[in-house]
């Protein structure tokens, strides 16, 4: 079908209101926040902004029959080219979709529309004493429906796990337009076990296998108190050996994060009220639950870490702890302001290695920045292993592009052989495709076997994953 | 003159964006439109396409990037720094430049200025919408011209009073009792003629509190219109007349009422006009001395509002909210000192609005050319602001005055909208 009659039947479908056929308006979906599109963006043949099932489902159906490629997005603040039409095709913004269509509270559930933002989703809850504890640093703009396709995590991963472990039910219309509902039709219980897990699959399935359309998802009480040490330290090493230290000591904080020297800096100069001291690494250990229990956790960590790191800083203050969480949330952006006539790239940026490989790890990523002379800034979810490289480069200078993306390609094979994961949250997309064969061997061909069995004439966000 | 490639910001901002989308969660525009062409980051992205050469600079872009209120919002929100608005600006007046046969945006020439002077040219662009419009609309019939939303956005409009601040305030204004300050007022073209009573009480709450308030005779303006055109040599000297204006009295500060006037005359604005010209010093000077009128208010003067003396006591003890103008809060980060003042107001219960730093919408001709979004926004603002149950709306911006005013009457409320320094000369 020729791209005109595309736009056109379109239009038909779901009115002028909710189509954007224009080549300049295309142009703004071209790209999402990778390094991939930023170099190459890729603008689809048409998008559409469709607010009901029924409506997703008169698209899905209109390009199975006629052979075009769809790609679900959300905010399109993924860092792996995963909402881009690559290949083409009509792309789905699901982002103005945002109903909360309940909250259970009796039921410790909630049920949203995918373009809900994360933020404004416990915003809500809270009004319930509820919350969604996964807490990805792009909680202010990105939606459920890319945290579910991206199984999203963030700074409480380490205590609350990732986006899968509260899918209770999701709706989705597959690629040929057919509705399916996982975790069961009418349920609407919190634990069970029957039939194939499809909600696991679907979950962190990056759009190749369906657009969601609902998530039901399982919310938590939201903990009376909070608190966050900071421990700062003079020696990068000491600081992965403080966490083990943490954990040793039989506590499970609910984040533990780190920033290097270079990510101190970045957000001290975002916001310098933060006032984070200089140090060659600060550890953040967030503690939750009932007061006492706090108290305890914090006093402790603060003994315990305290024997490696140079200071230790209590905080409980409401306004201290949001300051030194808002710094940490937005260090993956604030890391441009490193360098005078630099950005940071998204490229290689979220490996996951075994925790005792930690220290080791951000010791070969400065040896490889140091070869290939390329600033990085490090950060991330280091209670979990999850490290994020962030590259400061000129990306108007070809010979720094082409130096990033090799130090980027050794980071990930570093990770494999480290027994990591070349993305520990932000998803493979088109991005690190490449590694899938390398990571998974023989499984690749069930994933691909599996993707077909949803998708069988290959439509659904091609590109992507493996 | 420079060419917009060679622009600073243009140069070394752009690449700076990471994408993140950050952006998107703060700006009012997409708040209500919510697809990525009105996001910040589509604008910046937008801006990128132009200078690579990957789009035509066509009238159509200009238009996607007119979707933008200049409220600095996302500026100020960017972590990786980026000057966002004032990309914008920049790619708009490129856009304008190579477009500019149609007859409305001939008229539009008056609003936008000249790609080298951009720093400056992005506040002056929103003053002299709000100077321009009153300017144009009455008298050479705008609307006539203008098609769609601007016959409804007419209604915004409110008449001018027949006589301007300046003819009815003295050049020098002694102080009362003893003399601890000489201000120099910069009184600013649209609080002259639209809002003449907020000169007049902004003259007698100083005077009341030891300042010899001087409003130089000779005052020009500071060189908008001309920038405007592109006359930017006309707009220096008319900066340097004001410049020696003012050194002939040396005042200690030079304050404005007005939240636009004092972010055109901040420093980098200032500094961008003359950098490297024998008045950068002069220049340079005259921008330390400039504050806004709340923040001398309580920051330097540190005022006690007199108890008991209240001129008209038809609102025994009002309650008030304060709505932060853009050029204000996200220009200058001045939103603590309004409020102070308005909890010094004996009697008064301050209630703060949800949202209060939201843009209103108005920012000038946005009102006009996208009325119906304008609205919108206007819409929330005044939920906010209705929410709260407060009798005045205070305020400090000329254009949020008129928008806040068309948002009382659209929503039928019984608020008035006010200058802090109006519900403070009662007490005078
Ligand atoms: C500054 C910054 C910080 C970040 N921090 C974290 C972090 O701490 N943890 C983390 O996990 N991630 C993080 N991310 C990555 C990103 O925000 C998450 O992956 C997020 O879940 C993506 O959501 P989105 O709405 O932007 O999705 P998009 O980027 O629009 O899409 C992501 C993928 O999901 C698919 N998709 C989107 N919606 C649907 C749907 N309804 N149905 C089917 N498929 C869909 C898309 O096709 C695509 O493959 C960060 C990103 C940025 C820019
Ligand atoms: S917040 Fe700044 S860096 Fe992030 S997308 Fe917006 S403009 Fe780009
Ligand atoms: S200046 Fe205001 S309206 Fe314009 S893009 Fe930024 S936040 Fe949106």
């Amino acid at each position: 079908m020729e791209i005109s009659a595309i736009k056109s039947e379109l239009i038909k479908i779901l009115g002028k209101d909710k189509v954007l056929t224009d080549d300049l308006d295309l142009m703004y979906y071209s790209y999402d926040s990778s390094f991939l599109t930023k170099l190459h963006p890729k603008a689809p043949y048409a998008v559409v902004m469709p607010r009901s099932t029924g409506e997703v489902q008169k698209v899905t159906r209109f390009a199975y029959e006629n052979n075009i490629k769809i790609v679900p997005r959300g905010a399109g603040t993924g860092e792996t080219g995963g909402c881009i039409a690559l290949e083409g095709g009509i792309v789905f913004d699901l982002s103005s979709w945002n109903d909360i269509d309940e909250i259970d509270a009796a039921n410790m559930q909630v049920i949203v529309r995918p373009g809900v933002i994360h933020a404004e989703l416990n915003k809500e809850l809270n009004k319930k004493n509820l919350f969604f504890p996964p807490d990805p640093g792009s909680s202010l703009m990105c939606t459920i429906g890319g945290m579910v396709a991206n199984n999203a995590s963030g700074l409480r991963a380490v205590k609350y796990g990732c986006t899968e472990q509260y899918i209770l039910g999701l709706e989705i219309v597959l690629p040929n337009g057919e509705i399916i509902k996982t975790g069961g039709q009418k349920t609407k219980c919190i634990k069970n076990v029957s039939g194939l897990n499809l909600n696991k699959l679907m979950v962190g399935s990056e759009g190749v296998l369906g657009i969601i359309t609902q998530i039901r998802l399982r919310c938590w009480p939201k903990p009376k108190a909070r608190g966050i040490a900071m421990a700062v330290f003079d020696d990068l090493d000491q600081a992965p050996a403080a966490v083990l230290d943490v954990y040793q000591s039989g506590i499970l904080p609910s984040g533990i994060e780190i920033l290097d020297s270079s990510a101190i800096s970045a957000v001290n100069q975002y916001k310098p009220e933060i006032n984070l001291p200089r140090a060659e690494a600060i550890l953040l250990f967030e503690v939750d639950g009932n007061p006492p229990s706090v108290d305890y956790e914090g006093s402790l960590i603060k003994e315990i870490a305290g024997k490696r790191a140079v200071s230790v800083e209590w905080a409980t203050d409401p306004q201290r702890m949001n300051e030194l969480w808002e710094g940490r949330s937005v260090t993956a952006t604030a890391a441009a302001r490193v360098r005078a006539d630099g950005t940071r790239v998204f490229a290689g940026e979220d490996i996951a290695v075994p925790l005792d490989k930690v220290a080791d790890t951000l010791r070969q990523i400065r040896a490889l920045a140091a070869k290939y002379d390329i600033l990085v800034v490090n950060y991330g979810h280091i209670g979990d292993g999850n490290v994020h490289t962030a590259p400061v480069i000129n990306p108007e200078v070809p010979e720094e592009v082409e130096k990033v993306q090799q130090l980027v390609h050794e980071i990930h094979l570093l990770a494999i052989e480290l027994q990591g994961s070349t993305t520990g949250e932000h998803g493979v997309g088109a991005v690190r495709r490449q590694y899938a064969e390398l990571e998974h061997g023989p499984a690749v061909k069930y994933m691909q076997g599996v993707k077909s069995v949803f998708d069988d004439k290959g439509l659904m966000n091609p590109g992507k994953l493996f | 003159m420079l060419n917009f490639k060679e622009l600073p910001a243009v140069k070394k901002q752009l690449m700076k964006c990471v994408r993140c989308g950050k952006c998107r969660s703060v700006c009012p525009v997409f708040e209500e439109i919510k697809n990525e062409t009105v996001a910040p980051r589509g604008h910046v992205f937008m801006v990128q396409m132009l200078r690579d050469g990957q789009v035509a600079p066509s009238r159509q872009v200009g238009e996607h990037l007119s979707n933008c209120l200049l409220c600095e919002t996302c500026t100020v929100n960017c972590p990786s720094g980026i000057d966002i608005h004032e990309l914008n600006a920049a790619a708009r007046s490129y856009v304008y430049d190579k477009n500019k046969n149609a007859a409305k945006d001939l008229l539009f020439d008056k609003f936008w200025t000249n790609p080298s002077l951009i720093a400056a040219g992005v506040k002056c662009m929103s003053f002299a919408q709000k100077l321009g419009l009153q300017t144009l609309f009455r008298n050479i019939g705008l609307t006539k011209l203008l098609p769609g939303d601007l016959s409804k956005a007419e209604k915004i409009l409110t008449s001018a009073p027949s006589r301007s601040a300046r003819s009815r305030l003295a050049p020098v204004n002694a102080a009362k009792k003893d003399k601890k300050l000489r201000i120099g007022y910069f009184l600013g073209c649209a609080t002259n003629v639209l809002y003449p009573d907020v000169a007049l009480a902004t003259v007698k709450v100083l005077v009341n509190n030891g300042c010899e308030v001087i409003i130089p005779e000779n005052l020009k303006c500071y060189g908008l219109p001309h920038i405007a055109n592109g006359k930017i040599g006309a707009a220096r000297e008319l900066m340097i007349h004001n410049i020696k204006e003012f050194q002939k009295y040396d005042p200690d500060y030079i304050i404005t009422d007005c939240a636009s006037c004092s972010s055109a005359l901040e420093s980098k604005n200032l500094e961008f006009l003359f950098a490297g010209s024998p008045y950068e010093e002069s220049a340079r000077q005259l921008s330390e001395k400039v504050m806004d009128l709340c923040v001398l208010l309580i920051e330097v003067l540190n005022i006690k509002i007199p108890e008991g003396s209240r001129a008209s006591e038809k609102e025994p003890s009002p309650k008030i909210t304060y709505h932060d103008p853009c050029h204000l809060v996200n220009a200058q980060g001045v939103s603590k000192a309004p409020r102070e003042l308005l909890q010094r107001i004996p009697g008064a219960e301050y209630r703060e609005m949800d949202l209060a730093q939201r843009c209103c919408g108005g920012s000038g001709t946005f009102s006009l050319t996208h009325y119906d979004l304008s609205m919108k926004i206007l819409d929330r603002k005044m939920k906010s602001a209705q929410k709260t149950g407060a009798d005045i709306i205070a305020t400090n911006c000329p254009s949020c005055i008129m928008q806040l005013k068309h948002g009382v009457r659209l929503h039928n409320l019984s608020a008035q909208v006010k200058h802090p320094v109006e519900i403070i000369s009662d007490f005078y």
